[in-house]
C-alpha cells in the first residue's frame, strides 16, 4: 500500500472515532499549549532583555574591569587578600563588596590595546541637586550619552556631538521643572548642582567644623536642554530612566571635581573599551582576549545578555519541563487509544493481511494514526495558545509596563518544529500497538468475534 | 493449477500436539470450481488457509502454477497474494463506517494499482454484483445478502486467478444464499477464475466440478464433474 493510500486510511480510521481522537488529541494539547506559551514567552522576556542590553550598552564596546570577581561570583566565605586599589561597592543584596578600581594607568595601557579604539571610565555622577529657577531642587544623575543609544525623544533632538553644557533632560523631570510641555522645556536652561566628597567626609567626621565653614566645597553649572527623552520602558532601573545626559568630557570634569582630594579620585569600577569594528564578532572576540591577556575582567554585550538570558532560560527550562510532563502523560493516552483501535480492528487486520497488505504497511498504518494524533493535538495547543496569546498580550505586555515590547512572541518555526517533534513523538508512542497490530495471526484475527 | 503435494499441518509444538490435516495431496486445474467439504473441524477451512499462502504447512507442498508459494519471501507471498487471489468470508468482513466504493476500493490500495485505473475497476465490480447505485452508501447501511455481494466485488475487482469463498453462503437465508453462489459461478464463468469453496452445503457442493471431501484431516473422497 503507498504512503499517500495508508494516510488516507489513518485518516478515515480516526475520523471513524471522533471522539476517541479528539479527547486524545486534546490531552496532548495541554502540553502542548502550555510549551508554546511557554516559548512565546522566553521569546519575549530574551528580546525584551535584549532590548534593555542594546539600549544600554554599545555592542561595539567591551566592559572592563579591574576585579576579576566583578563578572563572576565570588566566594564571600574566604577572605580576600588586600589590594591598594581596593574600594567598596554595594550589592543588590546588600552586601558591601571590596573590589579592584581601575585608575588612569589601567585606562591608558587598555587604550594601547590592538584593535582598540578609545577607552571611557563608566562613569555617573549623583548630582547634588537638579533645579530651575523658581522650582524646588531634586536629586538626579548625570550620566554620558552614547550615541548608539537613540533614545524616543519628546521634543529637540541630539546633535553627533553634544556640547558643553546641553543636556537631554527624561521627561520624568518635566512636570517636576514646572515645564508644561517636552516643548517648551527646549532651550531653557536648568542647574545642576555637584559637591565634593572632602566637605562630606568632613561633615562625618567633624560637623561643627564643616557647618561653621562656608566653603562647602560645591559647584553649580547651568545646562541647556537640547532635547526630551521618553520614558523608556527598556531602561536597566527605574532610576536609570531619570538620567541627564551630557557628553562624556562634561561628565568625567564633574565626577573629578566630586572625588577630588579623596582616595577614590579618578578611580573607575568599571571602563568601556571601544573596538575598532567591533561589530565584527572575530574581532571583537580578539580584543577581549587581549584584554584578558593584561589581567583584566572583560565582558562585551553579548556575554551580558548571555548573562541575563541565561536566567531566563534555567526559567524557560523548568516550566517546558513541567508541559514535557504533561506531554508525556499524554502519550499514554496514545497508547492506550491505539491500543483499543488494535483490538477492535483486528478482523480488519486480518482481512487486510489476507488481502496481501504486508506486516509493515499495517504497522505503518498504526504509526500514522498516532502521529496524527499527535499532530492534531499539536495544532490544537499551538492554536489555542497563539490564539489566547495574541489576544491578551496587549494587556499583560501593558500590565507590566513593556512599552513597545511583547510579552508572549510566538515563532512559526518554533510552533512547526514543536508539532512536528509531537507528531514523531506521538509514532514513538504508536511503535507498540503498531508492532502488536503487525505480528497478529491473520486466521486468528480473522476468527475474533 | 494448483498442485497441493503430501501437506500436513499440526498444531502444537508439544504433546498432545493436533494433527489438522494428514498427507493431503490434491490437484485443481484453472478456471475449475472446487468445493472443499466437510464437518467442521475437518481441516478444511485449514487446508484453504494453506493454500492461499495464510498458514504454513508442518510438512508437504504448495505449488500455484509451478511455483512453490512457501519458498517464496514473505513479503512476494503477500505481493502474489494480492494480484492473484482474493477471498470471501462468512462473516462478509467488510468496514461498516466506509462506503462501497472505499471497501472495494482495498484490494486496489494494497496491490498499488494506479490511481486512474481504481475508479473504473471499481465501478466495474460493483456494477457486476449489482451494486453500482450504493456506490456512495456506508457499507454499515446495506442488507446482508447486499454486504455479501458487497465482499464479492471487493475479491473480483483485481481480477484475480484464484477466488477463495469460506461458507460464503454461511451467514445469508436460501433466497440470498442462491444469488450469491450464481454470482460467485457467474463470475467463475465470465472472469475465468479458479474458485474454491469452503462449505458444508452439499447443494453448493454439487454446483462445484470437483468436490473434494475431507474427514479428520484427510482426503476421504475427490469427485470430479457436476452432478
Amino acid at each position: 500500500m503507498s504512503f499517500i493510500d495508508i494516510v488516507k486510511r489513518s485518516l478515515r480510521n480516526l475520523l471513524t472515532s471522533k471522539a476517541r481522537t479528539i479527547l486524545t488529541a486534546l490531552a496532548i494539547a495541554v502540553g502542548t499549549f502550555a510549551l508554546t506559551l511557554t516559548l512565546g514567552a522566553s521569546n519575549g522576556a530574551k528580546e525584551y532583555a535584549n532590548n534593555i542590553v542594546r539600549s544600554n550598552f554599545d555592542p561595539t564596546e567591551l566592559i572592563v574591569s579591574k576585579d576579576p570577581n566583578l563578572f563572576s561570583r565570588q566566594d564571600a566565605t574566604k577572605p580576600q587578600v588586600y589590594n591598594p586599589s581596593f574600594g567598596s561597592i554595594s550589592t543588590f543584596g546588600g552586601e558591601t563588596r571590596q573590589v579592584q578600581y581601575l585608575n588612569t594607568a589601567d585606562i591608558a595601557k587598555i587604550a594601547t590595546t590592538k584593535g582598540v579604539s578609545s577607552v571611557q571610565p563608566a562613569i555617573t555622577v549623583s548630582l547634588q541637586y537638579v533645579t530651575r529657577d523658581g522650582q524646588k531642587k531634586y536629586i538626579g544623575t548625570l550620566a554620558p550619552y552614547n550615541s548608539y543609544q537613540k533614545p524616543e525623544l519628546l521634543a529637540g533632538s541630539i546633535p553627533e556631538k553634544i556640547q558643553d553644557n546641553t543636556l537631554i533632560l527624561p521627561q520624568g523631570f518635566l512636570s517636576a521643572l514646572g515645564f508644561s510641555s517636552a516643548k517648551s522645556a527646549i532651550g531653557q536652561n536648568i542647574r545642576l548642582s555637584v559637591q565634593n566628597q572632602t566637605s562630606l567626609n568632613s561633615i562625618t567626621t567633624n560637623p561643627l567644623a564643616a557647618l561653621n565653614s562656608n566653603d562647602n566645597k560645591s559647584q553649580e553649572s547651568v545646562f541647556k536642554v537640547i532635547a526630551v527623552s521618553a520614558t523608556s520602558s527598556t531602561s536597566i532601573s527605574a532610576a536609570t530612566s531619570l538620567y541627564l545626559y551630557t557628553n562624556i568630557n562634561q561628565v568625567e570634569s564633574l565626577n573629578n571635581y566630586i572625588y577630588s582630594g579623596t582616595s577614590s579620585y579618578q578611580k573607575y569600577l568599571t571602563a568601556y573599551a571601544k573596538v575598532t569594528d567591533g561589530t565584527n564578532l572575530t574581532k571583537l572576540n580578539t580584543a577581549q582576549s587581549l584584554i584578558k591577556g593584561e589581567g583584566y575582567s572583560v565582558q562585551s554585550v553579548v556575554d551580558t545578555e548571555k548573562l541575563i538570558t541565561q536566567f531566563i532560560s534555567v526559567i524557560e527550562g523548568i516550566v517546558t519541563l513541567f508541559g514535557l510532563i504533561a506531554i508525556i502523560a499524554s502519550l499514554f493516552g496514545v497508547v492506550n487509544t491505539m491500543y483499543i483501535s488494535v483490538l477492535q480492528r483486528t478482523r480488519e487486520i486480518g482481512l487486510m493481511k489476507a488481502l496481501g497488505m504486508h506486516r509493515k504497511d499495517i504497522s505503518r498504518l498504526f504509526k500514522i494514526e498516532a502521529g496524527l494524533i499527535g499532530l492534531l493535538g499539536g495544532i490544537i495547543g499551538s492554536a489555542l495558545a497563539v490564539g489566547i496569546g495574541t489576544a491578551l498580550n496587549p494587556a499583560i505586555s501593558n500590565k507590566l509596563s513593556l512599552g513597545n515590547s511583547k510579552l508572549l512572541i510566538f515563532k512559526a518555526s518554533q510552533i512547526l518544529i514543536l508539532i512536528v517533534v509531537l507528531a514523531l513523538i506521538a509514532i514513538f508512542a504508536g511503535l507498540l500497538p503498531a508492532r502488536k497490530a503487525a505480528k497478529l495471526d491473520p486466521i486468528e484475527a480473522l476468527r475474533t468475534e | 493449477m494448483i498442485e497441493v503435494n503430501n501437506l500436513t499441518k499440526i498444531y502444537g509444538k508439544k504433546s498432545p500436539t493436533f494433527k489438522a490435516l494428514d498427507d493431503v495431496t490434491l490437484k485443481i486445474e484453472d478456471k475449475s470450481t472446487v468445493s472443499i467439504i466437510g464437518k467442521s473441524g475437518s481441516g478444511k477451512s485449514t487446508l484453504m488457509h494453506i493454500m492461499s499462502g495464510l498458514d504454513e504447512p508442518s510438512s508437504g507442498t504448495v505449488l500455484i502454477d509451478g511455483v512453490d508459494i512457501f519458498k517464496m519471501k514473505e513479503k512476494k507471498i503477500d505481493a502474489f497474494r494480492a494480484s492473484e487471489m482474493s477471498f470471501v468470508f462468512q462473516s462478509f468482513f467488510v468496514e461498516g463506517n466506509a462506503t462501497c466504493y472505499q471497501n472495494v476500493l482495498l484490494p486496489l490500495e494494497i496491490a498499488k494499482v494506479g490511481i486512474t485505473k481504481r475508479k473504473k475497476m471499481v465501478m466495474e465490480a460493483l456494477k457486476a454484483v449489482d451494486l453500482e447505485d450504493k456506490v456512495s452508501a456506508k457499507a454499515s447501511t446495506l442488507s446482508g445478502g447486499q454486504k455479501q455481494r458487497l465482499a464479492v466485488a471487493r475479491a473480483i475487482v483485481n481480477k484475480p486467478a484464484i477466488i477463495f469463498a469460506d461458507e460464503p453462503t454461511g451467514n445469508l437465508d436460501s433466497i440470498n444464499g442462491d444469488k450469491i453462489m450464481d454470482l460467485l459461478f457467474g463470475l467463475n464463468k465470465s472472469l475465468g477464475c479458479t474458485l474454491i469453496i469452503v462449505t458444508h452445503d452439499p447443494d453448493i457442493a454439487k454446483q462445484t466440478s470437483m468436490r473434494v471431501s475431507i474427514k479428520d484431516g484427510r482426503i476421504e473422497n475427490i469427485e470430479k464433474g457436476r452432478k
